[in-house]
């Protein structure tokens, strides 16, 4: 649609149920908002609320039953080409080692990344070195950072997230929030990212969605008015960085 | 890990030569028949004497089990990757190999026999029906076993179905179907052992019903120890050559 930018994401109306009859859950809700091109956005809401849901949805992934969704101007059927996902679960392949999995995105779709830019992504996921290790010798943290990888180095217009950072140490998740932000301001691309910490949300993004308790329902959509370029240390002593984490945890009910 | 490993070798060593004495001492002690039981020596002694023509029928045994086993390797695969993709094939192929797989085998040797004659392909067929079922089921269950976000990660890379096949669903099936290559092996063995039962002039189940025959029990023995050592080491070239798919679902 017009209205969101070339890049840019549309929701109207969308619901979610799965399952039928005694067993039937409403994951999500009558669903809308929009976002614009290169635009980045977080969603979070308490566990269980339909995040992953509306994530696969935006993906192409699963059906959805009522409302209409478009990614890149163009209807959610299936998968898009244009749309990078990293899922909640690092998906690596366990035959494969972190060079063939960085590059497997790439390769089912018949194409390959240069040794530099190789290079360059194992820098920006502090993996050089590790190249020829496969997943089964690599810490948590480390397999999460390679699927990171294997979607950015794609370099989608648009990157759907799902909690990519969670099961990481707070010193990579500060480096790795940046390189996105990084990375994000030097390609242009639209950003969503699924996180359950309000923090991480107010210190990347332009926008944050809220949702409700299962079924998932949009309750607050706040724009995040801070100045950038961020940066971990200093944003978070902007007071304003404060009242958005106050003002959120009063949404997500944590206060 | 070395060091108990070898420590196991020892011990597993240790076992069988302290039965064998117990067995060569009982045959002497209670004076038992050779032709009822033969005592240890008495069946080295026969292998010895024998080597050649055990050797000779080992070799053909072992023809008859590898045309077999590989057979029933291709077509299995062949058969299980059609059941899988193809749902004629799931509603008609796959209850005809259930119900072919109830009947017992040993029953259908001597029509086998009768159909394909004495000569090698009615073993190579024995040995197929006993080794064509487990690599079937095992394949199945690696292709159908592929982890439900992994599919769902390539649907998000948009691979195509034969990139999917080949990248995904083939290397998630190869453990599995190492585990059905190990079970099939051995029944190979076996298959191609009740062929020569049935009807032959020749191989190893050929040799023992003659050497039985004619009251050789230590030949009997012999060609019995030829068997079990042809299906020891076809068993273990298949786990060598298993440890190629190192990856384990974990
Ligand atoms: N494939 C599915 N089948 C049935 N129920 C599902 C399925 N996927 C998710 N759900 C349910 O939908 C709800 C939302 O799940 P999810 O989107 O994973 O939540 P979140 O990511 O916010 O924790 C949960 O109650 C979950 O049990
Ligand atoms: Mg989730």
């Amino acid at each position: 649609m017009a209205a969101a930018g070339r890049n840019g994401i549309e929701l109207a109306g969308v619901s979610k149920i799965f399952g039928q009859g005694e067993s039937e859950v409403t994951a999500l809700s009558d669903v809308s908002f929009s976002i614009r091109d290169s635009e980045f956005v977080s969603v979070i809401g308490p566990s269980g609320c339909g995040k992953s849901t509306l994530l696969r949805i935006l993906a192409g992934l699963i059906p959805y039953e009522r409302g209409s969704v478009q990614v890149a101007g163009e209807p959610v059927h299936g998968a898009l080409d244009p749309v990078g996902v990293v899922f909640q679960t690092s998906n690596l392949l366990p035959w494969l080692n972190v060079e063939e999995n960085l590059t497997l995105a790439l390769r089912v779709n018949g194409s390959d990344a240069s040794a530099e830019q190789r290079a360059a992504m194992l820098g920006t996921l502090g993996l050089t070195g590790f190249e020829k290790r496969y997943p089964h010798e690599l810490s948590g943290g480390m397999r999460h950072r390679v699927a990171i990888g294997q979607a950015l180095i794609r370099d989608p217009a648009v990157l759907l997230m799902d909690e990519p950072f969670g099961a990481l140490d707070a010193l990579t998740r500060d480096h790795l929030n940046m390189e996105l932000l990084r990375i994000w301001q030097a390609r242009k691309k639209t950003v969503v990212l699924i996180t359950h910490s309000i923090s991480e949300a107010v210190l990347l993004s332009d926008r944050v969605l809220v949702l409700s308790e299962r079924p998932g329902r949009l309750i607050e959509d706040v724009s995040i008015d801070l100045p950038r370029p961020r940066d971990p240390s200093d944003t978070r002593e902007d007071p304003r960085f404060g009242d958005y984490i106050v003002q959120l945890s009063e949404l997500m009910g944590v206060r | 890990m070395k060091a108990s490993a070898n420590r196991g070798l020892l011990e597993g060593l240790l076992f069988f030569v302290v039965l064998g004495v117990i067995w060569e001492a009982s045959v002497h002690v209670f004076d038992i028949k050779p032709y009822l039981l033969p005592a240890i020596s008495d069946i080295a002694d026969a292998l010895w004497q024998s080597r050649a023509i055990i050797w000779e029928n080992s070799l053909i045994t072992l023809g008859e089990v590898l045309w077999g086993f590989l057979s029933a390797v291709v077509l299995g695969v062949l058969i299980a990757v059609l059941i899988y993709f193809v749902p004629l094939a799931r509603r008609t192929l796959y209850p005809f190999m259930i119900a072919l797989q109830s009947i017992p085998k040993i029953g259908l040797a001597p029509l086998i026999v009768v159909w394909f004659g004495y000569g090698l392909s009615s073993k190579v067929i024995m040995a197929f029906l006993f080794a064509f079922f487990p690599i079937v089921i095992s394949t199945l269950g690696g292709l159908g076993g592929v982890p439900a976000h992994l599919e769902e990660h390539f649907r998000a890379m948009r691979a195509s179905p034969w990139a999917t096949f080949w990248r995904l669903r083939v290397p998630s099936a190869l453990p599995n179907f190492v585990d059905g290559c190990k079970v099939a092996m051995p029944l190979a063995v076996i298959g191609a052992i009740v062929g020569e039962f049935v009807g032959s002039n020749d191989g190893l189940g050929n040799l023992i019903l003659m050497a039985t025959g004619s009251s050789q029990t230590a030949l009997t023995f012999a060609a019995l120890a030829a068997v079990t050592a042809l299906s020891l080491a076809l068993f273990y070239i298949i786990e060598l050559l298993g440890r190629l798919v190192w990856w384990r679902s974990n």
